[in-house]
């Protein structure tokens, strides 16, 4: 198979010459070398901020020194006050994401199984999935309270409509001849989801998941943001309201490294439930 | 027909009777795949459906599985009505129909595992048909990691493990290549010998059909297409599918055969013809 691969590549690198001088130059760096250009990106992009503020080039009320950010950040993470509102968020985004993957996930497959509520249903899911999701913020906090129930409410209305839209695709673009072909070999309808339509839509339906990760996280620190009592959305809005900007640079950062983590966590799933399919890059 | 055969109606394995299939075209009118088709195939024949380009060849097929009821007609399978899948027939696809999300061995045990064998029993089943289609190395690939070649004797395997009554062809072999392709033929041709199966089998390739079979069927120019001639091939068996193109006797039916189907051929290229004329 290698063998095949490399063939290929060997002739469509040799109908464009660039193409072929191109790729061996991209290969002649070595992954330390990238990584240490990538740091030396990231030391002049805060060197750089660093010394304008330093100089009074730019304010430092607006942008706050970034050793001072850091500061910030090592003293919440040593003192401990930010694990509290961490977990909160937390708990909030993973109840978002679960119950709305799998709503989305069922409704998905139901209407993508029965053609007669697709239809029925079609037009009020894009009225909904039209809505800016924003703005039922405020309703959500009336109906569910300050705590985190309102929040998981919100996130829920992101992840949803993501992983079902997703999920209706995957399944109804699954190869025609896979489904007759399962059934020839004596398929039950629940065996055909199981062997084929699942499957199928996984590929889908992952793709979908960094986004939908990253919305739960989204609307649980938005819904914060507009009334809580806990959670990291609620230490930026309370270092806001004391115009303590190297706070919300901090709260920000933590969530960013956060969200890093859960990318790559759900990279490593990714991986390993679609090993079958062929390598992208080679 | 002899009258033997009108006495045991659960003598054919397949039997189409005044089958038509139309569709509704989106400009309201109706589109008839096709016409009024008669198709008898009794147990251990091979029977080859040969036709030009949009002559309803996958169509019969569809209808004989049971993926697709026919408009007006009736289809039986050994004398049953067939309502849902054809439980007694497997499918061998034109294009790929391996599960991209199994291994070559859970791929050829699929049939079986869904019919409630257990994993164990169904796998040393399948490692068996796998040796048979000379892939033993290959139980774990992904089908991805395998040749074409190697992808449909995967295919055969699965429809085979499952020891159907009746094998429906699509054009299997079309995409690969010559060689691979003879090669392939040949193996059927063994697999089938004494199998007591019978199959239709779908080609374009007049050439495959008469090396083959023992009956090749023509069918009209499209759309609406119908069975317009029938041959008996009489070429003793087994057949050298390497040296049989230079038998006379093969050469003799080909002439014959040809003379018939060379009228559909060109009726529906005059038809395409004529479209492109309506278009430009």
């Amino acid at each position: 198979m290698t063998l095949v691969g490399s063939k290929k590549n060997g002739l469509s690198a040799a109908l464009d010459g660039r193409g072929t001088r191109r790729r061996r130059r991209r290969g002649d760096i070595s992954p330390l070398a990238m990584r240490t250009a990538q740091l030396i990106l990231t030391a002049a992009v805060l060197g750089a901020w660093e010394l304008s503020v330093r100089t009074g080039l730019v304010d430092e009320f607006f942008f706050p020194l970034p050793s001072d950010i850091f500061q910030t950040v090592w003293l919440w993470v040593s003192s401990g006050f930010v694990f509290p509102h961490l977990w909160i968020t937390m708990q909030e985004a993973i109840l978002a994401f679960l119950v709305g993957a799998a709503a989305g996930l069922l409704l998905g497959f139901v209407l993508a199984r029965v053609r007669f509520l697709e239809r029925l249903l079609d037009p009020f899911l894009q009225m909904f999935n039209a809505l800016p999701r924003v703005v039922l913020a405020p309703i959500f906090l009336l109906w569910f309270g300050l705590g985190i129930w309102s929040k998981v409410a919100f996130g829920f209305t992101l992840v949803f409509f993501i992983v079902f839209f997703n999920t209706l695709e995957g399944v109804k673009s699954v190869d025609r001849v896979l489904v007759d072909n399962a059934r020839m070999l004596g398929a039950s309808e629940k065996q055909l989801l199981r062997h084929v339509f699942i499957p199928s839509a996984l590929t889908w339906i992952f793709s979908s998941l960094h986004i939908s990760v990253g919305f739960a996280i989204t609307g649980a620190v938005v819904g914060e943001y507009l009334g809580a009592s806990a959670g990291v959305g609620y230490a930026i809005a309370q270092a806001q309201g004391v115009f303590d900007t190297k706070g919300v640079f901090a709260g920000m950062f933590i969530l960013m490294i956060v969200v890093l983590i859960i990318d790559l966590l759900v990279n490593r799933l990714e991986r390993h439930l679609l090993r079958w399919r062929p390598a992208q890059s080679s | 027909m002899m009258p033997a055969a009108q006495a045991d109606p659960k003598k054919y394995a397949v039997e189409l009777t005044g089958c038509t299939k139309q569709f509704p075209t989106p400009g309201g009118e109706t589109y008839f795949a096709v016409r009024d088709i008669n198709l008898k195939v009794e147990p251990g024949r091979f029977v080859s459906i040969v036709g030009p380009t949009g002559s309803g060849k996958s169509t019969i097929l569809n209808m004989a599985a049971g993926l697709l009821s026919p408009s007006v007609g009736e289809v039986k399978s050994f004398g049953e009505a067939v309502s849902g899948v054809n439980r007694r027939a497997s499918y061998m696809f034109q294009q790929d129909p391996l599960l991209p999300w199994k291994t070559v061995i859970d791929n050829v045990s699929l049939g079986l595992t869904m019919a409630g064998v257990s994993k164990a029993e169904a796998h040393s089943e399948a490692r068996r048909w796998i040796e048979k289609v000379g892939l033993k190395n290959f139980a774990d690939r992904y089908p991805h990691q395998l040749s074409g070649g190697m992808r449909k004797r995967t295919a055969v395997a699965q429809a085979w493990i499952v020891n159907p009554d009746i094998l429906l062809m699509d054009e299997p072999f079309s995409a690969l290549d010559v060689q691979t392709r003879q090669i392939m033929e040949n193996e059927l041709l063994q697999l089938w010998q004494e199998s007591g199966k019978a199959v239709v089998f779908i080609t374009h390739d007049l050439d495959e059909a008469i090396a083959l079979s023992d009956e090749v069927v023509i069918l009209g120019a499209g759309p609406g297409s119908t069975v317009v001639g029938s041959y008996e091939i009489d070429i003793p068996r087994p057949r050298d599918l390497l040296d049989i193109r230079d038998d006379p006797q093969f050469v003799a039916l080909h002439r014959e055969i040809w003379g018939r189907l060379k009228i559909e051929v060109s009726k529906t290229y005059e038809t395409a013809m004529a479209e492109e004329g309506e278009v430009a």
